[in-house]
């Protein structure tokens, strides 16, 4: 009977590969043993064949009773954390959408419903990538990391002698600071997707908007976008973890480390690139007239200019090694 | 969800709960898995054939059940029994079992007789 073979074969490719043959067998026998009840030494029917199959139920969810593991991607003791970070980023990603879109308004107010379309647009193919990331880091984590909780919780041999102790404040992670970077990065990635050069000076004059100055060099700057981008996502995952920890431990310290070493990386390879900043910085400011070449101006902008570019790569370096300290320090707090 | 609704669910976690107990006293003689349906519903457990077939397979793998391939006959068939280890498991289940019921028959029948009592 090829429905009995359809039957056998639906339940098992959903079973790992070392079972299928076994079960297959056994099921084979059961639905046989099942129809020569119903029928005895009479002729078989596809009437009779149906009636056992929908008495075993559907393939699915015998394939489910074989395999009885679990069947979630993200268990309970994440679910929380998993919502919390999802709205974080949906949020912050709502505000740095509206901020570029009154950038936007703002450098070009007569294309404000091609805008808006655009705003649109974004959003629908956004929020499935963002809820999608999201699910997936999480899914991960509980796959990796969920599994000593679980245990942890079906132990018999705990005690109350084992609970572990309230993290000393010094250790612990307030949730306002992992989540203030979760906005931070997204809000800046936003940006970057959108383009390099909403990173700028502003420039009004009577009239209104005139121009944007850039900071960085966009020609050579949208090759390294997807970097930039990428590291701006494994920021993202290290602000979760510490979300989810809520204390310093000698892990998490682990993974900001290695985080940390590969935005340096990045961050690195980045500036000695020689076309990060805008090398026509300082003439730009001049054509769009807020200073004028030779003058006192001039000369103190150029300072600045030349100054800030090194200071922000030292800041951001420093930030990321004292990141680091900061958490090793805490994590060997009793 | 209605009383009977109500009443469905709670049954089926008290059967599920029950059914490991059923299976492994008809098993100190060797079994395969649609003789062991036949029995049990004989004798009133009801239990499905897709529910016990997983079952046998995850009591195997705990060790409780041995298993052995029959060939003999028209179709191949798995026989299990009671490993030393599953049976040893049984008679200490029953044990609990007997007073799991010596319990609760005495706090239903308290509360009937109070009952009867306040009449």
């Amino acid at each position: 009977m090829e429905m009995i073979e359809r039957y056998i074969y639906a339940v098992t490719q959903k079973l790992p590969q070392s079972q299928r043959e076994d079960i297959g067998i056994e099921l084979r026998g059961l639905i046989e043993d099942m129809i020569e009840e119903r029928v005895g030494d009479g002729e078989v029917k596809k009437k009779d064949v149906e009636e056992v199959l929908i008495e075993l139920g559907s393939p699915r969810e015998m394939a489910i009773k074989y395999r009885g593991t679990k069947r979630y991607l993200i268990g309970p003791e994440l679910y929380d954390s998993f919502l919390i970070v999802l709205k974080i980023v949906l949020i912050s990603m709502f505000a740095g959408l509206g901020i570029v879109f009154v950038i936007q308004i703002i450098i070009d107010p007569v294309e404000i419903l091609d805008h808006f379309v655009g705003l649109i647009v974004t959003l629908v193919t956004a929020i499935p990538q963002v809820v999608g990331w999201v699910t997936l880091v999480f899914a991960l984590v509980d796959y990796y990391g969920g599994v000593q909780t679980k245990d942890l919780g079906l132990d018999k041999t705990w005690h109350p002698s084992m609970l572990s102790a309230i993290p000393d404040p010094r250790r612990r992670i307030k949730r306002s600071e992992p989540i203030v970077g979760i906005i931070f990065y997204v809000i800046v990635m936003v940006f970057f997707a959108f383009s390099s050069n909403f990173f700028g000076v502003y420039v009004f004059n009577d009239g209104g908007f005139r121009e944007v100055v850039p900071f960085l060099n966009e020609a050579a700057f949208s090759q390294y976008m997807p970097l930039v981008l990428l590291l701006l996502a494994i920021f993202i995952v290290k602000e979760c973890l510490k979300l989810i920890s809520g204390k310093w431990t000698m892990k998490l310290v682990g993974y900001t480390v290695i985080i940390n070493l590969l935005g340096m990386m990045v961050v690195s390879f980045l500036i000695t690139g020689d076309a990060f900043w805008n090398p026509e910085f300082m003439s730009d400011l001049v054509k769009s007239g807020i200073v004028t070449e030779g003058s006192e101006g001039y000369q103190i902008g150029e300072t600045i200019w030349k100054n800030s570019t090194r200071i922000i790569v030292i800041l951001l370096l420093v930030g990321l090694v004292w990141d680091t300290i900061e958490g090793f320090i805490k994590a060997r707090k009793k | 969800m209605n009383e009977q609704e109500h009443i469905d669910k709670l049954m089926l976690e008290l059967r599920r709960g029950t059914i490991t107990i059923g299976v492994l006293s008809q098993l100190s003689v060797p079994q395969y898995g649609y003789s062991l349906v036949t029995l049990l519903n004989e004798k009133g457990v009801q239990v499905e054939p897709g529910t016990l077939y997983p079952l046998l397979r995850r009591l195997e793998k705990q060790g409780l059940l041995e298993s052995l391939w029959d060939t003999n006959e028209a179709r191949p068939r798995k026989y299990y029994k009671l490993s030393k280890m599953g049976n040893e498991v049984y008679e200490q289940l029953c044990k609990e079992w007997e007073g799991m019921v010596a319990s609760l028959d005495h706090l239903i029948h308290t509360r009937k007789d109070e009952e009867d009592g306040n009449d």
